[in-house]
């Protein structure tokens, strides 16, 4: 059974293209537009990684990853967060609220794909 | 998700369903007087669905703490979840149980 | 879904964010608190080029990257706002989309024009201060590993192990586990880039039972790697528990000392590791025993380097501060939360929409028409029922065409903003009523109506600042841009306080340009209102700014097309308004339905202004003539019966009504005056789209079809067919 990713950024040809990789690599996806919408989605169905972007209206990623840190269904999901190297301060933010694993802004799809295989397979 | 079976020369247990982060508070308390147990201990893993490291990491600690207190563990009945991990961890000869191998081993790794 | 179809989203995406952008920029400085808009445009710019990054679209992203950093820096407090980096911000802003206009004509290589407005641009943020790279920053790799502390460590002797095999040893973390780290996928991982030959789980961090906490990490691994990866790739592997758990990688045929070094800073007793290490095959017994004989001289370099216990603690002491500044952050955002609650609708589903409810309206007109001819009661009750849904789903689909004409506002800020630098006016733009919707079709078509009002008042209208302040006035001018809505219609004012017309200079100009007579005795307002008379213009010299060539007759003439209507006062001194009164929509018309013998026509009710009875003096005079006698003016007509060859023969009593577009008058002779009558206008087919005279269509309650009369079209072929008659005459 294919392990389903949540990708969330406000971004949706990011999360298009991100979701396309994803699923040629055999993961499922659900997208999410921000914090708050990721939140909605994630209600009883099994999700085995969550992909975030930090800057986002609503709910912005660190905030998110810590109400997801607070759901005990999904407390212990590995998080990866979409950083940039201006935002230093944010990486170590998202880490600090539990999102240990990170992706610099701009990636190539390849480069998303190699961090989700560190932390689960198809 | 962890049920015992007292036999009178050993205790035998059976472990269903996951092994994983998400129920191991539980299944460690539900495992802890069965290693406090004064008798052999044979824990069944055919119904292992999943695993993960924190359930690695509970067999390694029913390992060590039953050879602190000179009893035995046999873990048996490996489910295929179970013995791709212990192969990936080369824990095999560190249970030291009879194992059926999946007979994929190289592919396992290498995946 | 293929990578063309997520680029189309891109490229969308993009001039969305880059119109948000400009918004922002234009109001920002005038804004009290700035760090909510800071934000959301470093958000904009930070969006565009990360996903630009994922098309392999390298220019938007070195662009990009410069405009973030000087961005960041502003929401950091490090760079203050001024005027000239708003500038520099929107000129770059138009860079960005000019990129983006290059990607969607499918240019490949960027245009050597458009690299040196980059670089120049790029240079102006440089010279900010802003630090930018002059190249593209590394697209996503990694950088900035701390150096393996093994290499600090000074080397005793030149003897190296013989293995051709990395060693890593990898102490996880406690808390890897609860972060989703799971060392079993990073062993998976690792044996995607090579072969894992030797590998050996240590229980040794596991404590007794009772101080077990099964959510903690204990797991240690002592791995014999074999891969032709470089070190960089392998350190990669595990950057995302570098910093809580222990990891050492030794490259193959490191010098014995490095493999001391490395069994010293584990947490296990030296002799295990050892053995640990020759037992995978690391190390030869040979090569551990001549490392134990060296320990003793390093002793007294080594540092014991508790590195994950040190990070741990520092991590301790930022997350109270961490804490404090997200809730902060998150406070402020409570109040945006609010955006974004719509969908996004093709503009032609909805007109499709519209078109489809229009014709189910009109089905239901016959419907109960047929079920009136049945007389069964039942029926036309339920059809009734039905017909009153049918006219509440045609109003609503109307109003999601309603949209807040706060958009169209905003884009006059760039334009104030340009054109004033341009003339060295400071001019103040203030918005009211921008949340007054009307007709996205409408909408569309004021723009450039209003485009030319906005630069008359930049223009004519508001004195340059030592004139302003020459007579006592602030030395910057004030645009106004209102909308509300009044009685079915839109109103839009656009007013300046400015100098006001100039009555002696429009009459002037109006007696050389023959529009008058020097001995017309005219009120002010009559003279006002001179300059939408075609062929006049006031402008001393012609600017580039008041329109290309464009008089106010044309935007008169535009917006009277759109059934519209505009207006002006102007006080001397003061200033001057323009208020221009437009259909709120353009798919419903109130109309008023006259007949000729059996068919049905439609002229726009606000274009009709008076009905008269074409009596049986006026009918006798007018045998030969088209026009009659209007209260001792000459009104000239046309008869529809004619126009149309309706056929049939005229009634005793005909009716004339007078209708007026651009100041002329005309009637237009017809049977039956059937009253007012609000409808639905359906475009004509292709077939009639060139029939004149004729607008549009509309389907009666009986079934019958009423056509729309194009009045102007009318008005303008009643003039001409005088024209006509008057030469032939002379």
């Amino acid at each position: 059974m294919a392990k389903t990713i949540l990708i969330v950024d406000d971004s949706s040809s990011l999360r298009q293209v991100v979701s396309m990789a994803l699923k040629g690599a055999g993961y499922d996806t659900i997208e999410a537009c921000d914090g708050q919408d990721a939140l909605n989605k994630l209600t009883g169905g099994k999700v085995h990684l969550i992909i975030s972007d930090v800057n986002m209206p609503n709910m912005d990623g660190i905030t998110f990853v810590k109400e997801v840190k607070k759901n005990p269904s999904y407390k212990f999901t590995p998080v990866i967060m979409l950083t940039t190297e201006s935002q230093e301060g944010k990486k170590s933010e998202g880490q600090a609220a539990g999102a240990k694993a990170w992706v610099v802004k701009p990636f190539q799809p390849q480069q998303m794909l190699a961090a989700v295989a560190k932390l689960i397979m198809p | 998700m962890l049920k015992v079976k007292e036999l009178k020369r050993k205790c035998s247990a059976q472990i269903e369903g996951e092994m994983t982060i998400y129920n191991a508070a539980v299944l460690k308390e539900k495992l802890m007087p069965v290693l406090e147990d004064s008798r052999d201990l044979e824990i069944n893993l055919a119904e292992v669905t999943e695993i993960d490291s924190a359930g690695v990491q509970l067999l390694m600690l029913a390992k060590k703490e039953r050879a602190a207190r000179s009893y035995v563990l046999n873990l048996t009945d490996h489910s295929s979840a179970v013995v791709d991990v212990f192969e990936l961890m080369d824990l095999v000869s560190y249970f030291n149980d009879p194992i059926v191998l999946s007979g994929k081993k190289g592919e396992q790794r290498g995946s | 879904m293929d990578l063309d179809s997520a680029l189309l989203t891109y490229i969308a995406e993009g001039r969305e964010l880059l119109e948000e952008m400009e918004d922002i920029l234009l109001r920002l400085e005038h804004e009290e608190d700035k760090q909510e808009s800071l934000n959301a445009i470093f958000r904009a710019a930070h969006t565009i080029k990360g996903s630009a990054g994922l098309f392999g679209l390298d220019d938007i992203v070195a662009f990009t990257h410069g405009v973030e950093s000087l961005l960041d820096q502003m929401r950091e407090g490090t760079m203050v706002l001024k005027p000239t980096i708003t500038t520099l911000l929107l000129s770059s802003r138009d860079h960005i989309s000019d990129l983006i206009d290059y990607v969607e004509a499918g240019g490949n290589k960027i245009t050597d024009t458009l690299r040196e407005k980059g670089d120049e641009l790029t240079q102006q943020l440089n010279d900010l201060g802003v630090g930018v790279n002059q190249t593209a920053p590394e697209t996503g790799v990694q950088k900035g590993l701390a150096p393996a502390p093994t290499e600090t460590v000074s080397r005793v002797s030149g003897s190296h192990a013989e293995s051709d095999n990395w060693h890593i040893s990898l102490r996880f973390g406690p808390s890897s586990l609860c972060d989703g780290m799971d060392p079993l996928s990073f062993l998976r991982y690792l044996g995607t880039l090579g072969e894992i030959v030797n590998i050996k789980t240590l229980d040794d961090g596991i404590p007794p039972a009772e101080d077990m906490d099964s959510e903690a990490c204990y797991l240690g691994f002592e791995v014999n790697f074999k891969s032709n990866a470089d070190k960089q790739t392998i350190e990669n592997v595990f950057d995302f528990i570098r910093e809580e758990s222990l990891v050492r990688i030794l490259p193959p045929r490191s010098e014995l000392a490095d493999y001391i070094a490395h069994i010293h800073e584990l947490p296990e007793e030296d002799m295990r590791l050892g053995e640990i290490l020759v037992r995978s095959g690391s190390l030869t017994q040979l090569e551990l025993d001549e490392a134990l004989r060296q320990q003793s001289a390093l002793q007294a370099q080594e540092t014991s380097l508790p590195l994950g216990n040190i990070v741990v603690e520092s991590g301790m002491t930022t997350q109270t501060v961490l804490d404090a500044a997200v809730a902060k952050q998150s406070q402020v955002r409570e109040g945006k939360s609010k955006e974004a609650q719509s969908v996004r609708v093709d503009a032609e589903k909805l007109d499709e929409l519209i078109n489809l409810v229009g014709e189910l309206v009109i089905a239901g007109a016959g419907s109960a028409l047929n079920a009136m001819t049945t007389g069964n009661n039942v029926l036309i009750e339920s059809v009734s029922i039905l017909n009153g849904l049918v006219e509440e789903v045609r109003d609503s689909a109307l109003r999601l065409r309603m949209v807040q004409i706060g958009a169209t506002f905003n884009r006059f800020q760039r334009v104030v903003r340009d054109v004033s630098q341009e003339l060295g006016k400071e001019i103040d733009l203030i918005i009211t009523g921008a949340e007054t919707e009307l007709d996205k079709t409408v909408i569309e078509k004021i723009g450039d109506p209003l485009m030319h009002l906005v630069r008359n008042s930049i223009d004519h209208g508001i004195e340059s600042p030592d004139l302003r302040q020459a007579q006592g006035k602030t030395s910057s001018g004030t645009l106004r841009l209102n909308a509300y809505h009044d009685s079915g219609s839109i109103v839009i004012e656009v007013s300046d306080d400015g100098a006001g017309l100039n009555r002696d200079r429009i009459q002037q100009k109006a007696i050389e340009k023959e529009l008058i007579t020097a001995e017309q005795q005219l009120e002010d307002q009559e003279i006002y209102n001179l300059i939408f008379e075609p062929g006049f213009s006031t402008a001393d010299a012609v600017t580039n700014l008041s329109g290309r060539g464009v008089g106010m007759d044309v935007v008169k003439r535009n917006i009277e097309a759109l059934r519209g209507s505009v207006e002006l006062t102007s006080v001397p001194g003061k200033g001057t308004t323009f208020r221009v009164r437009m259909p709120l929509t353009l798919a419903i018309i109130d109309g008023f339905l006259v007949g000729v013998d059996k068919s049905s026509f439609v002229v726009p009710l606000d274009m009709v202004l008076e009905c008269v009875e074409l009596n049986q003096t006026n009918r006798e005079d007018s045998v030969d003539r088209n026009y009659i006698n209007l209260r001792g003016e000459v009104l000239p007509f046309i008869r529809l019966r004619e126009l149309y060859m309706a056929g049939g023969v005229a009634p005793r009593r005909e009716n004339v009504v007078v209708v007026q577009y651009g100041g002329n008058k005309a009637g237009l002779v017809v049977d039956h005056l059937l009253g007012e009558f609000q409808t639905v206008i359906k475009p004509l087919g292709n077939i009639f789209r060139h029939v004149k005279g004729v607008s549009g269509s509309t389907i009666l309650g009986n079934g019958a079809v009423a056509l729309i009369l194009d009045v102007p079209g009318l008005v303008q072929e009643v003039a001409s067919m005088e024209m006509r008659a008057m030469n032939s005459a002379a």
